[in-house]
């Protein structure tokens, strides 16, 4: 097996081009998503979604960077994608097994065997993976899964003209966020930290393989504070069908025995 | 949903890839998605433009967009819900009366069979018809796969749809085959049940924040309204007097339990209070309450004294409504509740809280 493939997004250096946003589109000869004016910064595409495999995020902040001195103004931007979670919530509600962990420990969708049941699109805790309605199934990033087997760089990161998403074996990955994170913090930006780029910062996923360094809370990314891959909060649930199954059969044995009972006496 | 949806022709240049197929080729990963030429991907139900963002340095979101997808099931799945419930339980009732030999239970034991039967059939078409691409179900059974309970819950039908049809099948035979039949009819009631209750856990393991909160208590929910789905068919249809007695007694501890774990249902979600707002509020609250109300007068009608048969088909009529509605409420919510960020960044910033602060939810 070939090594863990990922992506680092360093948003520190993203620059809100959307060049990753137009490769991924061309690459992977995705339609368009319409064309809605959101009134909202530069963010038209506003999500991920079946045909949106990379969103570029522009957040406008009324705080100033701690290293800058820019008035009570920040911009930040940070593309975003599918995260190829450790502990993938969609791989493991699929019914049909159609989602599947690649060789290069990402997850992939198989469009021959997916029959659209939509369960994938309520247990991602991402909100990434989405039906297509016209088409009828579940789409989402494959981490150019075509491109890794020639041994290519996925689009986006090929496209990305700031380095702002790296690609690489995630051992090495790892190693170059914490690096910049160290970096940052000695230039006096101590707001930057990691997100999700181990099994400790981010438990109930236990890492995503596409991990991101960022300057603000997630809720400002949009991304959720303690995403939880729901496999991992079930078993409350099953145990309450076992005492739902067990309450079932006391409840219908005991009609039939009570009616019984008193048609005797 | 499947098939081709507009003329080759046509695809590439006009369904929103502008790739002219005379000169190019459609290869890339994303080539085999169909793509209208008139339709959009979801954008999701909220209008972008509804208001304008709340956010707030200290409580920050995306232009308060929604975080999640919401999920896209239908009426087909509340519905779903609704007959794999009365099914199951009528299964698990049959076999329970199956245990009472000299109790005359045969005709209870018949329509309980045959209200199964009917169930697991229409409740298996809705599920084929929510798909995206119906024709693919049966890949539902080429896995096991634990972890899905949707999987689990395509292997529960189909046990329960088999073991039904064989008891149904071998309920006039005699000698071994008879007893084939009368097993079946048991394993149809273990089946049943799974049924009856697996779908708790499918809305339970999900990230939809008023779903995922309220996951210890939907599987003994969607049971009790099971047992008040069964009840209530069984006193619309005619009953004789045995059966009426059995039915009585299971339909009383179905409404009661019901009602109790819409109560715990409320509790549970509202821990964190933004959660549980889908069932306050917006039409999935009305339904809710009116689920609420309605169970309620079917027990009401129940407890009056001087049982008629009007009054018997009243109350099953308001019991199968009030199941009804429960679901659809259920179905219903999941949607506002995946519009809200700030329900899933409360729910995650509460439990992150209770972990610093040692306490368990």
């Amino acid at each position: 097996m070939a090594a863990g493939k990922g992506f680092f997004t360093d948003t520190t250096i993203c620059i809100g081009c959307k060049a990753c946003e137009v490769a991924c589109k061309q690459w992977n000869q995705l339609p368009d998503d319409g064309f809605t004016f959101t009134g909202m910064s530069y963010d038209n595409t506003v999500h991920l979604g079946a045909s949106t495999w990379r969103h570029v995020a522009f957040i406008e902040r009324p705080v100033a960077l701690s290293n800058q001195d820019a008035g009570d103004f920040s911009w930040l931007f940070s593309s975003d994608v599918c995260k190829h979670c450790a502990r993938a919530g969609c791989l493991e509600s699929c019914p049909t097994g159609a989602i599947i962990r690649t060789e290069f420990d990402t997850v992939y969708v198989q469009p021959d065997i997916c029959n659209g049941c939509g369960y994938c699109v309520v247990n991602c805790p991402f909100g990434v993976i989405d039906r297509r309605e016209d088409d009828g199934r579940a789409w989402k990033c494959t981490l150019c899964y075509d491109r890794l087997k020639e041994d290519m760089t996925p689009a986006c990161a090929k496209a990305c003209p700031t380095e702002s998403i790296q690609f690489g074996d995630l051992d090495d990955l790892r190693q170059r966020a914490r690096n910049r994170i160290d970096q940052l913090h000695e230039q006096g930006m101590s707001e930057a930290y990691l997100y999700g780029a181990s099994k400790e910062d981010q438990p109930g996923t236990e890492g995503l393989n596409a991990f991101f360094l960022l300057l603000d809370k997630p809720e400002a990314y949009n991304l959720p504070p303690d995403p939880i891959v729901p496999t991992k909060t079930v078993k409350d649930a099953w145990k309450s069908m076992g005492l739902a199954v067990v309450g079932m059969a006391v409840t219908a044995i005991g009609s039939v025995l009570l009616a019984g009972n008193g048609a005797r006496r | 949903m499947s098939g081709n949806l507009f003329p080759k022709e046509d695809a590439g240049i006009d369904d929103g890839r502008n790739i002219d197929l005379a000169i190019g080729t459609l290869s890339g990963e994303g080539a085999s998605q169909l793509a209208h030429p008139k339709t959009q991907p979801r954008q999701g139900s909220k209008a972008l433009w509804s208001r304008l963002p709340e956010s707030s340095k200290a409580d920050p979101t995306y232009y308060d967009w929604p975080m999640l997808k919401e999920p896209v099931w239908k009426w087909e799945i509340p519905l779903y819900y609704y007959l794999g419930g009365l099914a199951g339980t009528s299964l698990a009732l049959a076999a329970a009366a199956q245990l009472n030999r000299s109790g005359g239970l045969e005709d209870l034991i018949g329509q309980c069979r045959w209200i199964g039967i009917a169930g697991v059939t229409a409740g298996g078409m809705c599920l084929i018809r929510d798909l995206g691409r119906p024709s693919l179900f049966l890949n539902m059974l080429r896995v096991f796969r634990p972890t899905s309970p949707m999987n689990m819950g395509a292997w529960i039908l189909s046990g329960a749809g088999a073991t039904t049809f064989t008891a149904l099948a071998l309920s006039r035979a005699r000698g071994a085959l008879g007893s084939a039949g009368e097993c079946s009819g048991y394993l149809a009631g273990i089946f049943g049940m799974g049924l009856a209750s697996y779908t708790g856990v499918l809305v339970g393991n999900s990230v939809i924040p008023v779903w995922q909160e309220s996951r210890k208590v939907l599987p003994i929910l969607f049971a009790a309204s099971g047992v008040t789905s069964t009840a209530s068919m069984l006193e619309i249809l005619r009953e004789d007097r045995p059966s009426r007695r059995v039915t009585y007694i299971f339909g009383l501890g179905g409404r009661i339990a019901e009602l109790a774990a819409i109560k715990a249902m409320e509790r549970q979600a509202g821990a964190v209070s933004r959660v549980a707002r889908p069932l306050k509020k917006g039409k999935s609250g009305l339904i809710w309450r009116a689920a609420t109300i309605v169970t309620g007068a079917s027990l009401a009608m129940m407890l009056l004294p001087k049982q008629t048969r009007r009054k018997r088909v009243v109350s099953g009529i308001l019991g199968t409504a009030g199941s009804l509605m429960m679901r659809y409420a259920i179905n219903e919510a999941g949607t506002p509740s995946a519009q809200d960020p700030r329900a899933s960044f409360y729910q995650q910033r509460g439990r992150l809280a209770a972990k610093e602060t040692g306490t368990t939810e």
